[in-house]
C-alpha cells in the first residue's frame, strides 16, 4: 500500500549512506526502489549501533531507518554477467542513484553515456563528496570530513576545544535529500520532454547550505563567528541560547523586536515577575526596540542588561523541569523549546496528536519497530514508510525472475558464478 | 526544448523567513516563475537581519534575505485589506502552486486558505509549512528554526560528553533540512497532477520533516529505550575520527578533520604522515577504539605543527579522508567549491555585486541557475499588477495610496 505519488516509477539504488535518504524519500512517495547491493551487502548494513547491540546485516538502526520501503537484490559488478544484469535493470528503470568514486562506473563501461544508450529516459544521479571536476574529485570524505569542508563544523563546539559534529552524522543526509530534489527536477523535465539526464550532487556544497546567514558575514561585515558553546556570538556580543533547568536544558531567544519577539519577552517577564524573578527594569522595558546582538549592535548598556537578564532567566529556569517550562511557554507564546531527547520526542503530544510515528512489522527480527512517519501530509496521496527494510537479496527472485524474466536454471547459474 | 526543468510553472509564494523561501528558490532557479507576495506592513524578518551590504541595515540590503530569494519577483500586498485579497484572487488562475508559511490561522482569517482557494481552483497544489503542522495542540507554536533544532533533538546530540551543556549546531539548523523535503513534495505533486489532473494540499510540519535526519536515533529509542546523547567526535565506525589542531595560519587556529575507516587506511595514514609504526594499542580498529584518548593524543601530536592544507593533500593522496575544518573565509576560496561553480556574485539592484550560494547539484541537460538576484521589496509591482493583471497606472497609483499595494 505504497503512496500513489510516484507509483509506477522505479529507482535503482547503488549508493552507500550518501544516497540512503534520497531513495528513502522516493520509497516514501511510492516509487519502486530496488537497492542493488554487492554480495557482502550495502555498507549501511554495517553502521552501528545495532538493534540490541547485536551486529548483524539486518540489525543496523541506520539501515532499518533509511532503507525502509525498498527492495533488495544482490549483484556483483565485478562480474561481466553482473554488469549485464544491471544493464537489463536500467532498461526497466527511471532513475539510477549511486555514490561510487568519480569515474568508477565509466571504468566498468557503465557511465552515463552507456546508461543513456540503454535507456534514454534514465536519470543518473551521482552523489560526490567534492563534485566531479575539481582538484578534490577523487578525495574521500567520511561524514565528518564533509561536515568540516562545508563550514558548519567550525561553528560548533567550545573555544579551546575541538570543533564538533553531531553524534548522528548529518552530511550524508543533506546530500541524500538534495539528490532527491535534483532527481525530481530532472524527472519533471523528462516526463514532459522524454529525455533523462545526468545529475551530480556535491556533498560539500550541500553542507555549506546549512550555514544560514554566516557565509557572507566575512565579506560584508569583515569578520566571522567563532564557536562559543551555548552562545551565539555576533554583532559585538554573546547571547546565551541554552539554559539549564531541573532535568536538562531548554533553549530560548531573549530578544524583542518584531511582533512575536515582543510578545515572547513580555510573556516571559510577566511569568518571572509572578514569582519574583524579574528585575524592575525588565518590567518597564520597551521590548519592541530591544534586539541587541541579533538585529542591532550592542552598547555597553545593552550588555549590562543582557548579563542581568540571562542571569535571572537562568535562576528562574533552574526551578522547573523541561516539560513544565515548555508547557507554560506554549501558553504564554514565549519563543522557547526544550533541548529534547529522543525520549521527549517519542512522548511529544503534538506528534502523537498528528499520528506521526509509524509502526512497521519487522518479521526479520520478530518484532515491530517504530519509524518517523510522513515527512509531510498530502491530502490526496499520503506518503510514508510502507514496509520494513529488506533482507539482503530478499527480492532476488522477484526482481530477477518476475521483472527481468530470468528462468530458474539461468538464475542458478548466475548464482553459481557469483554474479548475484 | 525548454531551457529549464520548470519553465512554465507558476508559483504564488506567500512564504517568508527560511524554509518556504529556500523551497521556492529551488523552483525559481529551475525556471519557474515565482512571485513572492510580501508587505511593508509585515516585512520578511530576514530583510531586516544581517549580514547587510556595507554592514548597513535596510529593507533591501540583507544578504540573509537575498541568498534565499534569487530568481523570484516581489510584489507587495497588505493582505489584511479586502482589495488585496481581490488582487490575490485575480492572480490565482495563473498559479500552479500556492505556498505559504504563516502560523496556521493567518490565511484562514484572510479567507485565503486552501478550502477557499480550492473552491476557485480545484487543481491547485498548495503547500503550507509551519513549525509544527496545521493541526494538533501545538499548531500555533510561534518559534523558528533555531528553536526547532532544539525541539527536534539536534541540540541534545551536539556536545562533548553526556551531562555537559550542548554545543548546538549554528543557527536555524532545521531550516536547512525541511526545504529539501518541501521541494520534493512540490515537485512530486506537480508531476502527479500532470499525470492525473489532481491537485492537492500539503501540510508540512517542519518538526516532522526535520526528524527524518534523526531517524536512527528515534528508531533506537523506541526499540531499546536508549537515549542517544552527545559524543564529542567519537565514532563507533572510524578510529581515529575527529578534528585535530594543526599549525596556526595568519594568527588563526586551523584544524584538520580526519577519519580512518580500515587497517589499510590506518597504515596509509601513518605512511603519509611519515610516522614510525605506532604502538600496539593502535594495532587494530578495535584496539584504537579501546584506546581513543591515547589515539587522539598520538594523532594530535603528529599534525600539530603542520599545515592543514598540506596534510589534506598528503592524506587524500594516500586514500585517507581528511580536510581542513573550514570557516566562512575558507569556503569562499575553496578550490573544490570553486570548480563546482558554487559561488556567484550577482548584481543586486540596491546592494550591487553580492555573494550568493549557488546550487549544490548540477543537471546536465536542463541546468538551473541563479537567474536573477533577489528582488527589492515590491520591485515587480508595476509589472505584475500592470502587465499581468492589466491594471492601469492610475489604478495602481490609487492602490498604492490606499496602502493595498504596500
Amino acid at each position: 500500500m505504497g503512496s500513489e505519488l510516484l507509483s509506477g516509477f522505479r529507482m535503482l539504488d547503488l549508493a552507500d549512506e550518501k544516497g540512503a535518504l534520497c531513495s528513502k524519500i522516493f520509497a516514501d512517495m511510492g516509487a519502486d526502489v530496488i537497492k542493488v547491493e554487492p554480495p557482502q551487502g550495502c555498507s549501511t548494513r554495517r553502521i552501528p549501533p545495532f538493534v540490541d547491540d547485536v551486529p548483524d546485516a539486518e540489525r543496523s538502526l541506520y539501515f532499518i531507518a533509511y532503507q525502509a520501503g525498498k527492495r533488495s537484490v544482490t549483484l556483483n559488478l565485478d562480474s561481466p554477467d553482473g554488469r549485464a544484469l544491471l544493464e537489463d535493470l536500467v532498461r526497466k528503470s527511471d532513475f539510477l542513484l549511486e555514490s561510487f568514486p568519480v569515474g568508477y562506473l565509466e571504468s566498468i563501461g557503465l557511465g552515463y553515456e552507456r546508461l543513456a544508450e540503454l535507456n534514454p529516459r534514465i536519470i543518473h544521479t551521482s552523489i560526490t563528496p567534492f563534485g566531479d571536476t575539481g582538484p578534490g574529485k577523487n578525495y574521500k570524505a567520511c561524514d565528518i570530513v564533509s561536515w568540516a569542508a562545508g563550514g558548519p563544523m567550525f561553528l560548533m563546539g567550545e573555544e579551546g576545544k575541538p570543533p564538533l559534529e553531531m553524534s548522528l552524522p548529518q552530511a550524508a543526509l543533506h546530500a541524500g535529500a538534495e539528490a532527491a530534489v535534483a532527481s525530481l527536477l530532472a524527472h519533471y523535465s523528462r516526463e514532459i520532454e522524454g529525455h533523462g539526464q545526468r545529475v551530480v550532487v556535491d556533498m560539500q556544497a550541500c553542507v555549506a547550505w546549512t550555514l544560514m546567514n554566516e557565509q557572507a558575514m566575512p565579506i560584508l561585515h569583515g569578520d566571522y563567528i567563532r564557536r562559543s558553546g551555548v552562545h551565539y556570538t555576533a554583532i559585538g556580543t554573546r547571547r546565551k541560547l541554552v539554559y539549564a533547568c531541573k532535568d536538562g536544558y531548554i533553549s530560548t531567544v531573549l530578544a524583542g523586536g518584531s511582533g512575536v519577539g515582543t510578545t515572547s519577552m513580555k510573556g516571559l517577564v510577566e511569568w518571572m515577575a509572578g514569582s519574583g524573578f524579574a528585575a524592575d527594569w525588565m518590567i518597564t522595558k520597551n521590548w519592541a526596540t530591544w534586539v541587541p546582538g541579533i538585529l542591532m549592535k550592542a552598547t555597553d548598556a545593552d550588555r549590562e542588561e543582557i548579563a542581568d537578564l540571562e542571569d535571572r532567566v537562568q535562576r528562574f529556569f533552574n526551578t522547573m523541569t523541561k516539560r513544565e517550562i515548555y508547557a507554560e511557554a506554549l501558553k504564554r507564546r514565549i519563543l522557547l523549546a526544550p533541548v529534547a531527547t529522543a525520549a521527549d520526542i517519542a512522548d511529544d503530544v503534538q506528534l502523537k496528536a498528528r499520528n506521526y510515528f509509524v509502526r512497521v512489522e519487522h518479521d526479520t527480527l520478530g518484532r515491530t519497530l517504530t519509524l518517523p512517519g510522513a515527512f509531510a501530509k498530502f491530502s490526496v496521496t499520503p506518503v510514508g514508510p510502507g514496509r520494513r527494510a529488506p533482507r539482503l537479496g530478499e527480492h532476488n527472485g522477484e526482481v530477477w525472475g518476475e521483472l527481468l524474466g530470468i528462468d530458474g536454471a539461468r538464475l542458478a547459474r548466475l548464482r553459481a558464478i557469483g554474479a548475484i | 526544448m525548454k531551457r529549464y526543468a520548470l519553465e512554465g510553472v507558476h508559483v504564488l509564494d506567500f512564504t517568508w523567513v527560511g524554509v518556504g523561501p529556500i523551497t521556492t528558490k529551488y523552483l525559481g532557479d529551475n525556471g519557474a516563475d515565482v512571485i513572492r507576495v510580501e508587505s511593508a506592513a509585515r516585512p520578511d524578518i530576514l530583510r531586516l537581519a544581517p549580514p547587510w551590504k556595507d554592514a548597513q541595515p535596510g529593507i533591501d540590503t540583507s544578504q540573509f534575505f537575498a541568498s534565499f530569494n534569487t530568481s523570484k519577483r516581489s510584489i507587495t500586498l497588505d493582505l489584511g485589506k479586502p482589495k488585496a485579497r481581490e488582487l490575490v484572487l485575480k492572480l490565482l488562475p495563473w498559479a500552479d502552486i500556492v505556498a505559504e508559511s504563516f502560523t496556521p490561522k493567518a490565511l484562514r482569517k484572510w479567507e485565503l486558505d486552501y478550502e477557499h482557494l480550492r473552491a476557485l481552483k480545484p487543481e491547485l497544489i498548495m503547500l503550507s509549512t509551519c513549525m509544527q503542522g496545521q493541526t494538533g495542540p501545538n499548531a500555533l507554536y510561534p518559534g523558528f528554526g533555531q528553536l526547532m533544532a532544539a525541539l527536534s533533538g539536534y541540540y541534545h546530540i551536539a556536545g562533548y560528553a553526556p551531562g555537559e551543556p550542548p554545543s548546538p549546531p549554528y543557527g536555524a539548523y532545521t531550516d536547512f533540512i525541511a526545504p529539501r523535503f518541501a521541494a520534493c513534495a512540490l515537485l512530486a505533486a506537480l508531476d502527479y497532477r500532470r499525470r492525473t489532473g489532481r491537485g492537492q494540499y500539503i501540510d508540512m510540519s517542519q518538526y516532522e520533516a526535520a526528524l527524518h535526519n534523526l531517524a536512527p536515533v528515534l528508531v533506537d529509542y523506541f526499540a531499546s529505550g536508549r537515549v542517544a546523547g552527545p559524543a564529542g567526535n567519537r565514532s563507533e565506525r572510524y578510529a581515529p575520527h575527529g578534528a585535530y589542531r594543526c599549525a596556526d595560519l595568519d594568527g588563526q587556529e586551523r584544524w584538520l578533520a580526519l577519519a580512518v575507516a580500515s587497517e589499510e587506511e590506518w597504515r596509509s595514514m601513518l605512511a603519509a604522515l611519515g610516522s614510525p609504526t605506532a604502538d600496539s594499542r593502535f594495532a587494530t580498529m578495535a584496539a584504537r577504539m579501546e584506546n581513543r584518548a591515547a589515539l587522539d593524543e598520538f594523532v594530535g601530536a603528529l599534525v600539530r605543527e603542520r599545515d592543514a592544507d598540506a596534510l589534506t593533500a598528503a592524506l587524500q593522496a594516500a586514500g585517507v579522508s581528511a580536510y581542513p575544518v573550514q570557516n566562512c573565509v575558507d569556503i569562499h576560496r575553496d578550490d573544490n567549491l570553486e570548480s563546482f561553480g558554487f559561488w556567484h556574485w550577482l548584481d543586486h539592484k540596491v546592494m550591487g555585486p553580492s555573494p550568493y550560494e549557488g546550487m549544490a547539484h548540477r543537471l546536465s541537460r536542463t541546468p538551473g541557475e541563479l537567474r536573477t538576484p533577489a528582488p527589492t521589496l515590491g520591485q515587480h509591482n508595476d509589472e505584475v499588477f500592470g502587465e499581468m493583471l492589466g491594471l492601469d497606472a492610475a489604478e495602481i497609483a490609487r492602490l498604492k495610496e490606499e496602502r493595498v499595494i504596500f
